[in-house]
């Protein structure tokens, strides 16, 4: 072995541990930083006051988000000229603060997104496992049903439902999961279905265990992983799916603070008061791209074979 | 094969017929539309004249037969708002719709598919990088936020293009803008995986030992079989079109299929909703089923697999 050989080796071995490294400094920004920012946002949503502890004037949000103060529309952001120090983020046309309204928005996208990850996982992990386990002409229904609702237009769905029931928290969260269970459904489906084919469940009804138990005990701990991966990664779209529907007006109604609403609120003022809009969107855009990368980072350690998703 | 097709209209009949119900029921939960109709100074008489011609009197059973023998015969119902036949907004509308939407499709595709198959074959070179960049923003921010950023850099600071208005062609950049941004990064995403996929296949792997140049390798042997997988999702393209078309038509005022919905849904006009929601259930399944059909006559597989 001559020397250049070994300086040859030395040089290979550098480059290839600088990669590693690099690649998990990577890694775990792309943990570190989400966290951080989705952390921040959930403090802003509990802390926004402090009614739930009996003291409702104390809490993170500088001013009540629905004060209308008419003297004070229209101000601009503090850090540009002619804002004022006492409204960060600047007023809408009401003269309410946007900073307050952001802080009390954050209530309303984490509460309907989390309540709605929540009741699709369930619905689509029911009808998922008996699909896959029970095949056959279940099987069949429950995927066609599926099918239909994964490529039914969920927007058109939540507008019908507005009309017919009336705007309001609990429509939005129903309308939201209506259609939402369905991917869910198709992917605990596939993986109960690889599942069922395994040892342990052949031996597990051998032994006599009845179908329920082997759908509770024995398939559905296989699949928590995949379902924790996909709850991570639907936060991002059901954040957005909430914005939408309060851009368009079918959202929770006026006058409570919510991300997509105050957007609209700023659209037809977006020529001389550009801050009512952007603040809101640039909020929506920082937790949907942190929920993205958080779900990303989740699925490569839990899951690798879900990058298609 | 012929089985197989049957089967699918089959099901895809009792699907309409699903949702057809769904529909029906849902627009009639929130209890009589009489209270949005009526007013103060209505006599009974009147109240009762208006009623009986939206046929509210008679009991769910018989409306939904009713309901249905229209739907049979093309009918899809009169506003209640405008008390003009619903198809006739509709047709006014549509025209309007498939301007915003043809344009953006054809861009959309082409870009993702320029994008996606470049980033793919440079894959993790600078340019890839920066497609997965345009990816990851393009699915974390709203698209109607970006399309009022738009307006207030391009119309408002910059005057270089309209906000409202559909005649020159300077009309449509932004709206057609909006709309490439919510079909086009997912399609590119889907494109660049899939033309990984087929990159890494064996056909592909001999098409370069017979020594064919780069660009027919990548062009024609790798571009054919990586369509395939973009193809399954047209029925998702379809619903972010639907989204799309609200969105963008609401910012920018424009008088297609999306506004009309929205203003039925603000006057709760059941009539309205409910019948662009049946012609849009409609072009669903009838995309799921041409895809389902085209697929399995592409891939034996699932021909044999599913009948």
């Amino acid at each position: 072995m001559t020397s250049l050989e070994m300086t040859q080796e030395d040089r290979t071995r550098k480059k290839y541990l600088g990669i590693i490294r690099r690649t998990r400094l990577t890694r775990n920004l792309t943990l570190i930083i989400p966290s951080i920012i989705l952390a921040l946002f959930v403090i802003m949503a509990i802390f926004a006051n402090l009614s739930w502890l009996g003291l409702p004037h104390v809490g993170l949000a500088p001013h009540d988000p629905n004060l209308i103060t008419m003297r004070d529309q229209y101000l601009p952001p503090a850090f540009v000229a002619g804002g004022k120090s006492t409204y960060l983020l600047g007023t809408d046309k009401l003269g309410r603060d946007i900073l307050s309204r952001i802080i009390y928005g954050s209530r309303i996208s984490l509460s309907i997104s989390m309540l709605v990850i929540f009741i699709t996982a369930f619905i689509g992990t029911v009808l998922g496992i008996i699909a896959g386990y029970a095949g056959g002409g279940v099987d069949g229904f429950i995927m066609r049903v599926t099918d239909v609702a994964l490529s039914f237009p969920g927007l058109l769905l939540a507008l019908l439902l507005s009309v017919a029931i009336g705007p309001g928290y609990w429509t939005v969260v129903f309308a939201l999961s209506i259609l939402g269970w369905a991917s869910y459904a198709r992917l605990i489906r596939g993986e109960a279905m690889r599942i069922r084919q395994s040892d342990f469940v052949a031996q597990a009804r051998v032994s006599g265990a009845s179908s329920v138990r082997i759908m509770l005990r024995h398939i559905f701990p296989n699949i928590i992983n995949s379902l924790i991966v996909l709850m991570t990664l639907s936060v991002g779209m059901v954040i957005l799916a909430e914005a939408v529907l309060s851009f368009i007006g079918v959202g929770v109604p006026p006058p409570t603070a919510s991300w997509g609403s105050m957007v609209n609120d700023g659209r037809t003022d977006i020529d001389t008061a550009w801050w009512i809009s952007a603040f809101p969107g640039i909020c929506i855009g920082l937790v949907v791209l942190s929920g993205n990368f958080l779900g990303d980072w989740i699925r490569d350690k839990l899951d690798p074979r879900l990058r298609q998703l | 094969m012929t089985r197989f097709i049957i089967i699918r209209v089959l099901q895809s009949i009792v699907a309409l017929f699903g949702i057809l119900v769904l529909v029906f029921f849902l627009v009639r939960a929130s209890g009589d539309p009489m209270r949005l109709i009526e007013s103060p100074n209505m006599t009974t008489a009147q109240y009762e004249a208006i009623k009986a011609k939206w046929g509210l009197d008679k009991s769910w059973g018989e409306q939904f037969i009713l309901y249905m023998g229209h739907l049979a015969h093309g009918d899809l119902g009169k506003s209640l708002i405008r008390d003009q036949p619903e198809i006739y907004m509709i047709k006014l509308a549509l025209p309007n719709t498939l301007k915003l939407i043809i344009p953006s499709f054809i861009v959309g595709m082409l870009l993702a598919l320029v994008l996606g198959i470049t980033a793919a074959t440079y894959r993790d070179s600078f340019w890839d990088n920066g497609v997965k960049f345009l990816a990851v923003l393009g699915q974390a921010l709203p698209g109607f936020w970006v399309a009022i950023m738009a307006v207030l850099i391009f119309s408002v600071d910059l005057r270089w293009l309209p906000v409202a208005g559909m005649t020159k062609p300077a009309n449509y950049v932004l709206p057609v803008g909006t709309m490439v941004f919510f079909m086009m990064p997912g399609m590119m995403r889907l494109v660049r995986s899939s033309m990984l996929d087929v990159l890494d296949s064996e056909y592909v792997k001999l098409a370069r030992i017979k020594g064919l140049p780069e660009r027919l390798v990548i062009w024609k042997h790798a571009l054919r079989n990586a369509l395939i997988s973009p193809l399954t999702v047209a029925g998702m393209i379809f619903a972010m079109f639907i989204t799309g078309a609200v969105i963008t038509e609401t910012i920018f005022n424009w008088p297609g299929l999306g506004r009309l919905l929205v203003e039925d849904t603000f006057s709760r006009d059941f009539a309205g909703v409910q019948a662009i929601t049946i012609i849009v259930a409609i072009f669903v399944l009838g995309i799921n089923l041409l895809v389902d059909i085209s697929y399995a006559f592409i891939d034996p597989q699932i021909r044999y697999q599913r009948s």
